[in-house]
């Protein structure tokens, strides 16, 4: 899947963007030809027919893992390096909040349906689903500002990935984590939505179910059966969607990125549109595939953890 | 073969023995948008040990809402008011926490319907163990190795495998056991079985009210049976309550209700349900009328506007429960007026006129056959996989059936779920060529070519009826469009459409008022009415009824199978009907055929079907019927088959029904080698006489 996915990213990219643009600026101007040639060493000439580019490209990265140059001749590798791992810690970090915020405001929710504790929050995250990720983040931007304004120093901050003058592991664990906080909470609210959503509606066809009722019978409190019983069946086809939510997640990163000035993958992904960067693109596109499998091997997991019936199978 | 005689109940206790739940003055009010809903009315009973109380009632009467008021599982938007005394304690009032210690250890609860009673995800066996360790200290082992004992109490086989098993590998019936298990898991003193045996076939019925009572002297616990279907009560309740609108209006010991009903709502029920030991001789005699709504209720008796006994007094004034000598408890004001014969019980409900002069004609003159079926069979493939489904096998659904029907005459496909009942009738409706076999209406094969206007022809000649009148009536439309569709499809000018409305509307027997109701604003009963003439509108010849009347309650369900006798006889219509109620069949039908696995395996005539079964299937499919009257019910054997009918997918080679024939292990060799290599062909008993069945052995 990921290697597909990845190819017909090459193919769309080569066909779509167009590298010869980064040289069209650049005083002296050249000629047409001479760009060409300049683009030649990264395999990105486009007088080269686009099968053999494609096949350079390919063995490259299937060989050496090289994914390639970008039209100015920077490495994709060394550019992407950092950026997967302050990308990686965005997007597991939203995710796995927003499925436990979604999942326990769900409990919460709709063990009171209809009361004033469900009224409210689903008002909220219908709310919220409607709210673009540029808006959420900068409110968050001015939530953290007046935060630290209040306090007197900056706890919290809205800029950046890392300070660069940090030294020594607590410290620098520290402040990766001020920097993480606001961005992430960003994310996860506009992530946790859904899962309350949608876990909510779920849960409730299994809390009025058959089977909580005669758990209850057999002596287990509202809470307990809810718990036991109908959450645990709920949970199946939410753990199915995780996986596939991590492209939406990624997409809202790349605009939390871009808001929170992050050297993320996501600004990197706007970046390399915007230079016509064919490899760096594609880079960027394999990385989201590979994050949804491994979502998706994840949520395979936890299927076969939460639903003992395919266990046995 | 197992034959189990119900009745045999320990000897009356001594008067001194103490209830172990005593209820008393239980209401319980829901709120909702018209005023709250009066669903239980001061209800009072006690339940003793090892006694069975059966709580009878017509839907809505408030008989599920009491248990769920004792067992504390109401929604929280409930009020509940009154005392709920076990073992001397009040459970009224106290939180889910103190409850949940009281439900499953003192009280176990059996629900209706087992499919969707259990979790999925939880192995049986998990399930089981789970609710031991609610209440009990157990280890993991100590709890699985009783759940595994338990299972193998409540008749489930190999319980060390099946332990393992999850729900959705079990059968309906065998589900219900598991219930049935996790019940008495803890030996409660108190069980509750809430229509226990509703949703599953009568054979299966009898199997899971014999592991109640296993159940019961298991445990020595009180038991409350409800249900609707007075046979069981009278089979299995000590002592019974009666129901209507949220009270309890006549409570008395079984024997003495049935024998002497003193509540005219419980004498109009008694006399409304069809017998299955003897065809009535005359009509059902159904109550007329429906229940109140429970909202907002009338100050006087909530029977009076259906209660031919009704003096002034009972529209102003409730009457309260008192005690009538020789009777039991009774809410009438007149109570002591009927107990004392004047007016005679009797002759309180009157058969509707039109119909008392003779109910059958001696119909010996039958009509010329308008349908006639030989050797259908119907196959569905089995697939699995979503998107890339592969045929994993054939299902039989059909397999061979052959009858005739004549003008004027009632033909009954009798047989358990899964049976290919409505398979058959669909195939009829269909009116395309069947996969195998022969269908013929009115002398036109429907597998000949022909004219659109022979279709459209074809397709006024049958019609039919379901089981759902809600589901089978647009609820956008009135009914005047419901009924004047049909006629507009075959080309009706106005004017006549609209005569041929107000006819219909009195045909069925409903004021033409109606006309521009919608379905929803109408009862079931007269929904039903409504989907009769709809089916009627275009006069056919045959009417294909699907379970007619199983969706409604007995004292309406009584209305609609007279109507439809009215009907056949004024318009000569031939019915071929489906219908799971035997006791239904046998007041409607003039001839029966039954079915099992897709085959016919008895056919013959209604009276000498019953009396004179000959295929083993239809003798123990006879007997597992309960027969609303205790003396009978608890006198006669019961034969009670083993297993439940095997999915059509695999059909044996030789007889289908072998595996569960209990006549089968009495034969000798050579029998057993012919049922289990030839399927038995269909074949009269004597020459001449309709009455045909498949056995090797009979
Ligand atoms: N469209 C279908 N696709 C697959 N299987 C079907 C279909 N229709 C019926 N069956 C199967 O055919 C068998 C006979 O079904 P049918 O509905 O005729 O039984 P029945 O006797 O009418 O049962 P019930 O009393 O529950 O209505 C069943 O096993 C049923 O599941
Ligand atoms: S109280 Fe009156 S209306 Fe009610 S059942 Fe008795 S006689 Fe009929
Ligand atoms: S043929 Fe054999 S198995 Fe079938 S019903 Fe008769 S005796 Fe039983
Ligand atoms: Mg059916």
């Amino acid at each position: 899947m990921i290697v597909v996915a990845t190819n017909v990213t090459y193919l769309l990219a080569a066909w779509f963007l167009d590298p010869r643009s980064n040289y069209r600026g650049l005083r002296p101007v050249r000629t047409e030809e001479q760009i060409d040639h300049a683009l030649a060493p990264y395999n990105l000439d486009p007088r080269a027919p686009l099968a053999d580019r494609w096949w350079h490209w390919f063995s490259d990265v299937l060989l050496h893992f090289d994914w390639g140059k970008s039209p100015v001749g920077a490495s994709v590798n060394s550019e992407i390096g950092f950026r997967v791992v302050v990308s990686g810690q965005l997007v597991t970090a939203a995710t796995l909040l927003s499925v436990v915020a979604g999942v326990a405001l769900s409990v919460f929710t709709a063990s009171r349906q209809y009361g004033w504790w469900d009224r409210m929050t689903q008002l909220v995250s219908v709310f919220l689903f409607n709210v673009p990720a540029a808006v959420a983040a900068l409110a968050v931007v001015f939530a953290g500002i007046w935060l630290n304004q209040h306090l007197g120093w900056r706890l919290l901050y809205v800029a950046g990935e890392k300070s660069p003058d940090v030294s020594g592991l607590w410290p620098t664990v520290a402040d990766r984590f001020q920097h993480l906080v606001l961005p992430t909470l960003s994310l996860t609210l506009l992530g946790y939505v859904g899962y309350h959503l949608t876990q909510r509606s779920l849960l409730l066809d299994n809390i009025n179910s058959d089977f909580v009722r005669t758990a209850r019978a057999t002596g287990l409190t509202r809470a307990q059966a809810i718990r036991r019983h109908a959450l645990r069946a709920s949970l199946i086809p939410t753990a199915t969607s995780v996986a596939f939510s991590i492209p939406a997640i990624f997409t809202g990163a790349v605009i939390t990125e871009t808001v929170f000035g992050w050297n993320g993958m996501g600004q990197y992904f706007v970046q390399t549109i915007a230079k016509n960067d064919v490899h760096g693109a594609v880079a960027v596109a394999a990385f989201g595939a590979g994050m949804t499998a491994i979502g998706a091997i994840l949520a395979d997991i936890a299927v076969v953890v939460l639903d003992p019936r395919v266990r046995v199978r | 073969m197992t034959v189990a005689t119900p009745g045999t109940h320990p000897p009356a206790e001594s008067a001194a023995t103490a209830p172990v739940l005593s209820v008393r003055g239980l209401s319980v009010a829901f709120p909702s948008e018209a005023g709250p809903v009066q669903a239980v009315r001061e209800v009072s009973f006690d339940v003793l040990p090892g006694r069975t109380l059966g709580i009878v009632g017509e839907s809505g009467s408030g008989k599920s809402a009491t248990v769920m008021g004792v067992m504390g599982l109401l929604p929280e938007t409930a009020q509940v008011s009154g005392r709920v005394l076990l073992g001397g304690r009040d459970l009224v009032g106290l939180g889910d926490r103190e409850l949940s210690a009281v439900r499953g250890n003192d009280i176990g609860m059996v629900f209706q319907d087992p499919l969707s009673a259990l979790t999925p995800i939880f192995s049986i066996g998990r399930q089981l163990s789970d609710a031991l360790r609610v209440h009990q200290d157990l280890t993991r082992q100590a709890a699985w190795n009783r759940a595994v004992e338990l299972l193998d109490l409540v008749g489930i086989a190999e319980p060390h495998r099946n332990a393992r098993a999850f729900p959705h590998e079990f059968s309906g019936g065998m589900r219900q056991r598991v219930v049935i298990a996790l019940a008495m898991a803890n030996s409660p003193s108190v069980i509750v079985a809430d229509e226990p045996t509703t949703a599953l076939d009568v054979t299966v019925q009898a199997q899971i009210l014999d592991v109640l009572r296993t159940a019961q002297t298991e445990t020595g616990a009180g038991l409350v049976l409800i249900t609707h279907d007075l046979g069981v009560v009278a089979g299995y309740a000590d002592d019974v309550a009666v129901m209507y609108a949220g009270r309890i209006v006549e409570q008395a010991g079984a024997n003495e209700l049935f024998g002497r009903p003193t509540m005219p709502y419980t004498i109009g029920l008694l006399g409304a349900v069809p017998r299955p030991e003897a065809r009535a001789s005359g009509q059902l005699v159904p109550i007329g009328g429906e229940p109140p709504s429970l909202v907002g209720l009338s100050a006087g008796c909530s029977f009076a506007d259906r209660c031919p006994a009704a003096v002034d007094r009972c529209h102003s004034q409730e009457p309260p429960l008192t005690a009538v000598p020789g009777h039991g408890q009774v809410a009438c004001w007149r109570a002591p007026d009927i107990a004392g014969g004047n007016p005679a019980a009797s002759s309180l409900f009157s058969p509707p006129e039109a119909a008392v002069e003779e109910h059958r004609p001696d119909r010996q003159v039958p009509g010329e056959t308008v349908l006639r079926v030989a050797e259908l069979a119907r196959t569905f493939p089995i697939t699995k996989g979503a998107l890339l489904k592969r045929r994993v096998g054939t299902l039989h659904a059909v397999s061979d059936v052959s009858f005739a029907l004549r003008a004027g005459e009632t033909l009954g496909l009798v047989g358990e779920s899964g049976s290919g009942k409505t398979t058959t009738l669909l195939e009829i409706m269909r009116l395309r060529p069947p996969e195998h076999g022969l269908i013929e209406i009115a002398g036109t094969d429907v597998a000949a070519p022909r004219s659109t206007e022979q279709t459209q022809r074809l397709r006024r000649t049958v019609q039919i009826v379901m089981q759902d009148p809600m589901g089978s009536l647009d609820p956008r439309l009135p009914v005047f469009r419901l009924l004047a569709e049909p006629l507009q499809a075959v080309g009706t000018d106005r004017d006549a459409v609209r005569i041929r409305v107000s006819e219909l509307l009195s045909l069925v027997g409903l004021d033409a008022s109606l006309a521009d109701r919608f379905p929803a604003a109408l009862s079931g009963g007269q929904r039903q009415r409504v989907a009769i003439a709809r089916a009627l509108a275009t006069e056919p010849r045959i009417v294909v009824l699907d379970e007619p009347v199983s969706a409604l309650d007995v004292s309406i369900q009584a209305d609609v199978i007279n109507l439809l006798t009215k009907l056949q006889r004024e318009l000569d219509l031939a019915y071929l009907i489906v219908a799971h109620d035997l006791a239904v069949m046998r007041q409607v039908s003039d001839r029966i055929a039954v079915m099992y696995l897709g085959h016919i395996v008895e056919s013959g005539d209604t009276e000498d079907l019953f009396t004179h079964a000959r295929h083993p299937y239809t003798e123990a499919l006879l007997s597992a019927i309960p027969v609303p009257d205790p003396q009978v019910e608890r006198s006669r054997e019961h034969i009670v088959l083993k297993g439940e009918q095997p999915s059509a997918s695999r059909l044996p080679r030789g007889c289908v029904f072998a595996d569960r024939c209990p006549l089968y292990p009495l034969l000798d060799g050579g029998t057993q080698q012919r049922c289990r290599t030839e399927r038995p062909l269909l074949r009269p008993a004597a020459s001449g006489t309709d009455h045909r069945h498949a056995c090797h052995a009979r």
